[in-house]
């Protein structure tokens, strides 16, 4: 087996699956968001994005804070030190990854 | 629209997206429209609708419409300190206005230079580049390109104003206003449509 295909073995499962990459990717990039905007920058269902966050907090990648404004309800979400760490590596892995590729 | 998954696109997509509602132009174009028509009415206090009234029901307006469509988002450090820089602005454009009406007053006491009496009687072009530069810069600072052309807009009125006599500042005020809070009203349709209410179940709903 190849020594690129090791490397591929190493890459974080929980981050590399595409929905969970996208949420991770937005909450990335900002300090911390409620389910209405992950949902409508990732185009996830309700379901999908309650399923990949739950396993994201499994992982102690993403921290679940709930609150009630205006008497509802309110979920947000935010990136734990953990998490922000894992996907700095994961962007790391992948681009030595795909920068290591031969010319056509 | 590239596919490639850029971070810096990302969050430059999530940031104007919390512009697209038209809030902030119908907050701008009705100040303009309130002092317009504070001056054609030639009662002052009819400005202070705008602080009393439009402000507040602006930002409810904000957390009955925009919220629950486009969600909560709260932005990194570099963004909040732009939004900081905002007050720098206001205080500044509030400074700058407070000069101006030193100035006139120092004015009427008379015996005044020539170059004081010019500034004196085109008064209008320094209140478009006070106003129009405050947009301009807020735009710089928030990375809200549409302000651009309302600091120009502004700007070029009030130099038409001053260049037509007998062209009312309040009238020029009033559509320049007017105009901005129609594409506000416009956007802020288009933002409803387009992002439907979510009327989300709490995350525990799911677990049990």
């Amino acid at each position: 087996m190849s020594e690129k295909l090791n490397q591929e073995y190493t890459i974080d499962r929980v981050i590399h699956e595409p929905a969970r990459l996208m949420i991770t990717a937005y909450l990335y990039v900002v300090e911390s968001a409620d389910y209405v905007f992950l949902m409508q920058n990732t185009g996830l269902t309700w379901g999908n994005l309650s399923s990949h966050l739950s396993k994201l907090e499994d992982a102690g990648y993403v921290e679940i804070t709930k609150e009630f404004m205006e008497k509802k309800p309110h979920t947000m979400a935010q990136l734990t030190e953990v998490g922000r760490k894992a996907f700095d590596g994961y962007r790391r892995q992948m681009k030595a990854l795909f920068e290591d590729l031969p010319e056509a | 629209m590239s596919n490639r998954l850029s971070l810096r696109e990302l969050e430059k997509k999530a940031w104007l997206r919390t512009f697209e509602h038209g809030l902030w132009d119908i907050g701008i174009g009705s100040m303009f429209l309130t002092f317009g028509l504070s001056i054609l009415a030639d009662f002052a206090a009819f400005a202070g609708i705008w602080i009393v009234v439009l402000m507040p029901a602006l930002r409810e307006s904000g957390r009955r419409l925009v919220i629950p469509r486009i969600g909560h988002v709260q932005f990194r450090e570099r963004r909040k300190r732009a939004k900081g820089r905002l007050t720098g602005v206001l205080t500044g454009t509030t400074v700058m206005g407070v000069l101006f009406f030193a100035f006139f007053m120092w004015l009427f006491r008379g015996d005044t230079p020539v170059w004081a009496q010019w500034i004196a009687n085109h008064f209008v072009i320094f209140i478009g580049l006070i106003w129009g530069g405050a947009l301009v810069i807020t735009g710089k600072l928030v990375n809200f390109p549409r302000l651009y052309g309302y600091g120009v807009l502004v700007f070029g009125s009030l130099i038409i104003t001053d260049s037509f006599a007998g062209y009312h500042l309040g009238i020029s005020l009033s559509l320049v206003g007017g105009l901005i809070l129609l594409i506000g009203i416009a956007l802020l349709l288009r933002f409803m449509r387009r992002y439907p209410r979510h009327e989300a179940p709490s995350l525990g709903a799911r677990d049990e």
